[in-house]
């Protein structure tokens, strides 16, 4: 069953060579010719070496969109949604500003508060983001508010959830996305919901705090509103943070993490915007 | 018997292979930029109408929104998606121009017309939005910021805050007059600008659902799911000159303060 170390440098060698004369054939063609995707050919041409194997089903952007419906009602479901229009007006305001630094332009941004006292936010696919009373009661500015709305706008920009369930083995079964529809898309949604509620992946999360103190930065907030955030929920302890802190990494290594991006990127500046968060928020007295 | 390879299992040479040819096809292609322009000038909207004013300090002096202009460039060709502010509440709908290098047309209900013999090239505002690109079709001046168009005796004529998107990615197809018609402006409303919350293309599908069961990291649990709740969602937009204001306000987004070494000018 297993192949000799030499076999497996032939296979490797020709397989290679194969792919290098595809490579550079893609390469050389006229920009007109190059309309499909490269992606495409790279699959078509590694089926073609006869090694391939399991093809991730595409998904398009209407169909992101439907999927995040389905999962963005049942966030709404086991949180009721604020009725609070200016507070939802506030959260959007803030959101737009973090999402208009690198906007995905075939998606629409929407925000949302959860009427809970659990601590967390959620992002649905194709731009649904939630974030928790519990949270907002957390926070002290509207830095930190930017920083975790820009950690949600990341996971959607990175369609982490999408990838998630176009990796899943439940996925294998179907042929084409245009059969996700009735129960089957109940199905994906109850996937997606899960993925949501469980955990992304450590990755998926760094990532995402990575995008969210770029984008906050970028739109001019404070870039430690996120770290702060964060922080304080390390010294909150256990209770209303439970959820959150049970999905995402420690809290001591996202912080790490971003005071290291901040100063490799030379992330410094920006306002907090102290007092127009605490009005927003109803809190009359000064901190 | 030999065991099947996966993609996931690539030898190296495949990968080099891989990335070489990535990397090659890569700087064939010119680069896409997209960018907003909110323009102001100097005065203040008074019930309707806009009352002009002269002033040299716009840090001191009322101004007044008057535009919003989002831009998709990838040289020579351009696209400037106009949307004009006639009460200082609302901007209208966007109006289309396409360029190539400095020549323009907007785009009608029919076809094209060349800017020069549209009523919109007798828009001060509108031609000064489409003579930021040079021959080549390149945005000429800063890629973001704030700056100030003044006139030869130093008095303001616009100010324009940018904002640029950061890895713009779109369908060259909104760039070329021979899509250009009614339904190429519908085009458009995929590409929203962030803030602009038109909706997207999915129509509401709320219906009933059933009670769904739901991992947590405390366990199965039963959810009835909310569609109305995300049709609310959806339905709900706090407006583009409201936002505007509130990065304006804030000192964020175009409004933010400029570096020193960025180069803009300040207003």
């Amino acid at each position: 069953m297993n192949a000799t170390p030499r076999s497996r440098a032939r296979r490797a060698a020709g397989v290679g060579g194969l792919a290098l004369l595809v490579a550079l054939g893609l390469a050389a063609t006229p920009a007109a010719a190059r309309a499909q995707s490269i992606f495409d050919r790279l699959r078509h041409a590694a089926g073609s070496v006869g090694s391939v194997a399991r093809t991730l089903l595409p998904i398009s952007t209407d169909k992101e969109i439907e999927i995040g419906r389905g999962i963005a009602a049942t966030i709404a479901g086991r949180y009721p949604v604020s009725q609070d229009t200016a507070l939802t007006a506030y959260v959007n305001l803030v959101g737009l500003t973090v999402a208009g630094e690198d906007p995905r332009p075939d998606i629409v941004y929407r925000f949302a508060v959860l009427e809970t006292p659990t601590v967390n936010a959620f992002s649905a696919p194709g731009g649904y983001i939630f974030i928790t009373r519990g949270a907002l009661d957390l926070m002290e500015n509207e830095a930190e508010l930017a920083g975790v709305l820009a950690h949600e706008v990341g996971h959607v920009n990175k369609r982490h959830v999408i990838e998630q369930l176009r990796r899943s083995d439940f996925m294998q079964s179907v042929q084409d996305q245009t059969g996700i529809t009735g129960a089957k898309l109940q199905q994906v949604v109850g996937q997606g919901s899960n993925v949501l509620f469980t955990g992304l992946s450590r990755d998926n999360e760094l990532q995402a705090d990575s995008v969210g103190i770029e984008l906050a930065a970028s739109a001019g907030y404070d870039p430690g509103g996120l770290a702060a955030f964060i922080g304080r929920l390390a010294s909150h302890g256990e209770g209303i943070t439970r959820d959150l802190m049970a999905t995402h990494p420690p809290p001591a290594v996202r912080i790490q993490k971003l005071q290291d991006l901040a100063r490799r990127e030379h992330l410094t500046g920006g306002v907090l915007l102290t007092d127009r968060f605490r009005k927003a928020m109803g809190r009359t007295s000064s901190p | 018997m030999r065991p099947r390879r996966s993609v996931g299992r690539l030898p190296l040479p495949v990968l080099v292979a891989t990335l070489g040819a990535l990397a090659m096809a890569r700087p064939l292609a010119a680069q896409q930029s997209q960018w907003s322009d909110v323009i102001y000038v100097p005065g203040h909207w008074q019930a309707g109408r806009l009352v002009p004013a002269v002033t040299h300090d716009p840090a001191t002096d009322s101004m007044a929104l008057v535009m919003r202009v989002d831009y998709f460039s990838h040289p020579p060709r351009w696209r400037a998606e106009v949307r004009r502010s006639s009460d200082g509440q609302m901007f209208g709908d966007p109006t289309v121009i396409l360029g190539t290098g400095t020549s323009a047309v907007v785009v009608t209900a029919v076809g094209t017309t060349p800017l020069a013999q549209h009523a919109l090239g007798r828009d001060s505002l509108v031609r000064a939005a489409t003579l930021i690109f040079d021959a080549a079709g390149r945005r000429t001046g800063a890629v973001s910021g704030r700056f100030a168009d003044r006139a030869a005796d130093g008095s303001i004529l616009r100010i324009v805050f940018r904002r640029s998107v950061r890895g713009a990615s779109f369908d060259d197809k909104l760039l070329d007059p021979r899509n250009a018609s009614a339904g190429a402006q519908f085009l458009a409303s995929r590409l929203t600008a962030v803030g602009d919350q038109r909706s997207a293309s999915v129509v509401a599908t709320a219906g009933a659902r059933g009670v769904d069961q739901v991992q947590t990291p405390g366990g199965t649990i039963a959810i009835n799911p909310d569609t109305m709740a995300v049709v609310r969602m959806e339905h709900y937009a706090v407006g583009d000159l409201r936002l505007e204001d509130f990065m304006r306000l804030g000192g964020l987004g175009p409004y933010k303060p400029a570096p020193p070494d960025s180069g803009t000018a300040r207003p």
